[in-house]
């Protein structure tokens, strides 16, 4: 009796949906989830609703599978095709109760298997051969390099990002490698996904800055027309960083706050963000129109 | 009360020492090593030192964390995929090991304890703080200082921006004849200057 | 007495924390959580991604111990109060990476070296404002400090004092400006990773360490159980409460800077600011 009380109070809390967001439909899904009744989760251990917004590119089924199964059980993914927003949401809505009541669930799209066996081979159960570096049990492992800034050998850490991470442009894969915080190589694996003018409008594009200053209530109000309310915004957003054409990252936020539309020269992505650090780098993609990212991200196809 | 409390205290500071030794990951190691810390420093509590006690607290939580950052920083290994192991050079530290626990067990067993209780209501923490800072200051202040410019001296020499430009540029040696080529060891690789006088010979 | 204590400082940290929950109107997600499964990730520190949670409870419990009730009377009546509450700062810092250390994955654990970079210089201006606090008290009791208040609070005394700690409340409650641990940018940091129960626990921890540190800024910088009428646990709660929802709404409010730049402003501004502080408090002292 005590856990369908549980679960009736948790079906009344706002729905943690976790979005994959298609071509075009960048600017519909944000507004979709700055509604009431649902949450944006920052990563999918918090969701409960895998929502697929528009129609996935075939190379990033993979990586739907991936973000599918990192949603704790129970789940549902809701395909968002032609419904109006009000329907979705609605959809949505329905789905997180009958999560709650445990009438709804999906199975593992992939073998929830180890990707190379756990296996040492090393003199101490160590899977590479030395204490450091190469790709223990399969895992390939940080190891000290040359640094861009100091000289100091620190570790080097290469992992891949997107195309599904909520700070990212939709579609965005990158290569990284990280020294601790900065960026010391960097490869664009895949293109943001193409998005209409709908998606550079100003609230939208101050919103996805203000969630990375941790303001996420003044996103919200920002979205909704009203001012954004925040202390210290312009003073937050270092005044050096992704500087394009005479205007830097935070003259942009400024103009969307204002409520201007800001039109950029597409940029050189891997030289605006080598050598910056992960949190700087955030904040220079977010203060880029996506329309600006997108054709930049042709260009290096293209070349 | 007082003593069950110790003797477990010092059962635990034991046994996490141990575990320091037997993990496979330098993080769980110094993370061990800071619990035997405290629950020494609790102990030092128990024996009414307070300040001693929860200093050392305080003290063995910065500095493993300063020891775990600089851990990921060489080696960025979360939750210790691969395992390590935390015992080297094995004769030479086993023979330290036993010494230093001779020399110890010596130095409890044969130096003569005081026995002289102080009154239940003393202040000892006060007591602690005027001894530190007068009898002893000297001392106190010479250690300190001399820490402090030790750590001031260490970033200054480890840092690549120097008074007279970055550190790893034409800082060669003088010849050992004059005109001669510069001592020392010559860079290798990099295609440098020295490499190509080399040649020339 | 010490099971009333005990009591009271049990009944402190379960009200406040749920009037925290309230602050962040989290009650329904909260619960959520809880019908939620808890994945594992592969290859975790199982100890330690149980323990860190618990640890972080722990530390607030004895924030809250060593805050006096009344006039004299604090569960552990330490003649070195603010040094155990100094203790706790540092191991609040150790427990937020053992947090983002224990996942095995790559967002936790740049939250987790990213707020130890942080959490150090956070820990150097508490230590100085709260020693400023006990040089009028000529004592590191917390229960001398309230005394030292009885004719003006140290929050008018020394006005940098609580300002500067409100810095080290937000860095040790993981929340807006100085959330470097759980960050946007990271996918929530060294929580990227909990799902269910164990993101739910970490999540009531963090608001049970805001209760925690609150009663200390109270204590030290608010007369704690000092005040007319009402009797001393009632004024506890009472300035404990409104420093809560400073907190929150400082954290709802403030943009948070890139932890490169926080880290020159709290070495170059905030310890220089300090030391100030320190050296003013000190010549007032005399």
């Amino acid at each position: 009796m005590a856990m369908t009380r549980l679960a009736r109070w948790a079906a009344r809390s706002p729905a943690p949906v976790f979005a994959a967001i298609g071509p075009g439909r960048q600017a519909e899904t944000e507004r979709l989830l700055a509604r009431p009744g649902l949450r944006r989760a920052a990563t999918p251990r918090d969701a409960a609703i895998l929502l697929v917004a528009g129609d996935l590119p075939g190379d990033t089924a993979e990586a739907l599978s991936h973000v599918h199964d990192q949603l704790p059980h129970p789940r549902a993914t809701l395909r968002w095709q032609a419904d109006a927003p009000d329907a979705i949401a609605a959809r949505i809505e329905t789905a997180w109760r009958d999560i709650c009541a445990g009438e709804r669930d999906e199975d593992d799209h992939l073998p929830d298997e180890p990707p190379n066996a756990w296996k040492g081979i090393g003199p101490h159960g160590q899977g590479g051969k030395g204490m450091m570096g190469g790709t223990p049990y399969g895992r390939p492992m940080a190891m000290t390099g040359t640094d861009i800034r100091d000289g100091l050998r620190l570790d080097r850490y290469t992992a891949r990002f997107g195309p599904f991470l909520p700070m990212l442009p939709p579609g965005l894969v990158l290569q990284v490698t990280l020294q601790g915080d900065v960026i010391c190589d960097l490869d664009v694996q895949a293109p943001p996904l193409a998005q209409a003018a709908d998606a550079d409008a100003p609230d939208l594009c101050a919103a996805r800055m203000l969630r990375l200053l941790g303001l996420d209530r003044a996103a919200h109000r920002v979205m909704h027309g009203q001012s954004a309310r925040a202390l210290w915004l312009r003073g937050a957003v270092p005044k050096r960083i992704g500087r394009i054409d005479g205007t830097s990252a935070r003259d942009r936020l400024i103009a969307w706050l204002a409520g201007d539309t800001v039109s950029v020269a597409p940029p050189d992505l891997p030289a605006l963000l080598h050598g910056a650090e992960w949190a700087e780098a955030m904040l220079i993609l977010a203060s880029l129109p996506p329309s600006a990212l997108i054709r930049a991200a042709r260009g290096v196809e293209a070349a | 009360m007082t003593d069950l409390m110790i003797a477990l205290l010092t059962a635990f500071a034991v046994w996490t020492g141990w575990r320091v030794f037997r993990v496979d990951s330098m993080v769980r190691a110094s993370f061990a090593l800071m619990l035997s810390f405290v629950a020494v420093g609790a102990i030092g509590v128990l024996l009414s030192a307070p300040y001693i006690g929860v200093a050392t607290v305080f003290m063995m939580a910065v500095e493993m964390m300063v020891m775990a950052i600089f851990m990921v920083m060489f080696m960025m290994n979360p939750a210790g995929l691969n395992p390590m192991v935390m015992v080297h050079q094995h004769r030479l530290s086993i023979g330290a090991g036993i010494v230093a626990f001779i020399g110890l067990s010596a130095a409890v067993l044969l130096s003569p304890l005081p026995s002289n209780p102080v009154a239940a209501d003393t202040d000892v923490v006060a007591q602690l703080g005027h001894e530190l800072l007068g009898p002893s200051m000297l001392i106190f202040e010479t250690a300190g200082v001399t820490l402090l410019a030790t750590m001031v001296g260490a970033v200054i020499l480890s840092s690549r921006q120097g008074r007279f430009g970055s550190a790893d540029e034409g800082s060669r040696p003088p010849g050992l004849t004059e005109g001669g080529d510069p001592a020392g060891r010559q860079p290798e690789g990099g295609g440098g200057h020295g490499h190509h006088h080399h040649e020339g010979h | 007495m010490t099971a009333l204590l005990t009591l009271a400082v049990l009944a402190t940290l379960l009200g406040g924390t749920l009037f925290a929950v309230a602050l962040d109107r989290a009650y329904l997600p909260l619960l959520a959580l809880f019908t939620r499964q808890r994945v594992e990730t592969e290859a975790p520190d199982r100890l330690n991604r149980d323990l860190a949670p618990a640890w972080y409870l722990a530390l607030a419990a004895i924030g809250i111990a060593v805050v006096p009730f009344a006039p004299d009377l604090a569960l552990i009546d330490s003649p070195v109060g603010i040094v155990i509450w100094g203790s706790c700062e540092a191991l609040i810092v150790l427990t937020v990476f053992l947090h983002g250390w224990s996942p095995n994955a790559p967002f936790p654990l740049i939250g987790a070296y990213r707020y130890a970079a942080i959490g150090l210089p956070v820990m150097l201006p508490s230590m100085f404002v709260l020693i400023a606090a006990a040089l009028p008290a000529e004592s590191l009791s917390l229960v001398a400090i309230v005394d030292s208040q009885r004719e003006v609070w140290n929050v008018i005394r020394q006005p940098l004092g609580l300002p500067l700690f409100m810095v080290v409340a937000l860095a040790m409650t993981l929340r807006g400006p100085m959330d470097y641990a759980d960050a946007a940018d990271i996918a929530t940091g060294t929580s990227a990773e909990d799902s269910g129960a164990g993101r739910a626990v970490w999540q009531i921890a963090r608001l049970a360490m805001l209760v925690s540190v609150s009663a200390i800024a109270a204590t030290v910088f608010l007369g704690g159980p000092l005040g007319p009428v009402l009797p001393g646990p009632v004024w506890l709660w009472l300035k404990t409460g409104a420093l809560m929802a400073l907190t929150v709404w400082i954290g709802n409010r403030v943009a948070r800077t890139t932890p490169s730049r926080m880290l020159t402003i709290l070495w170059v501004v905030l310890l220089p600011l300090s030391f100030l502080h320190l050296l003013i408090s000190g010549l007032i002292a005399l």
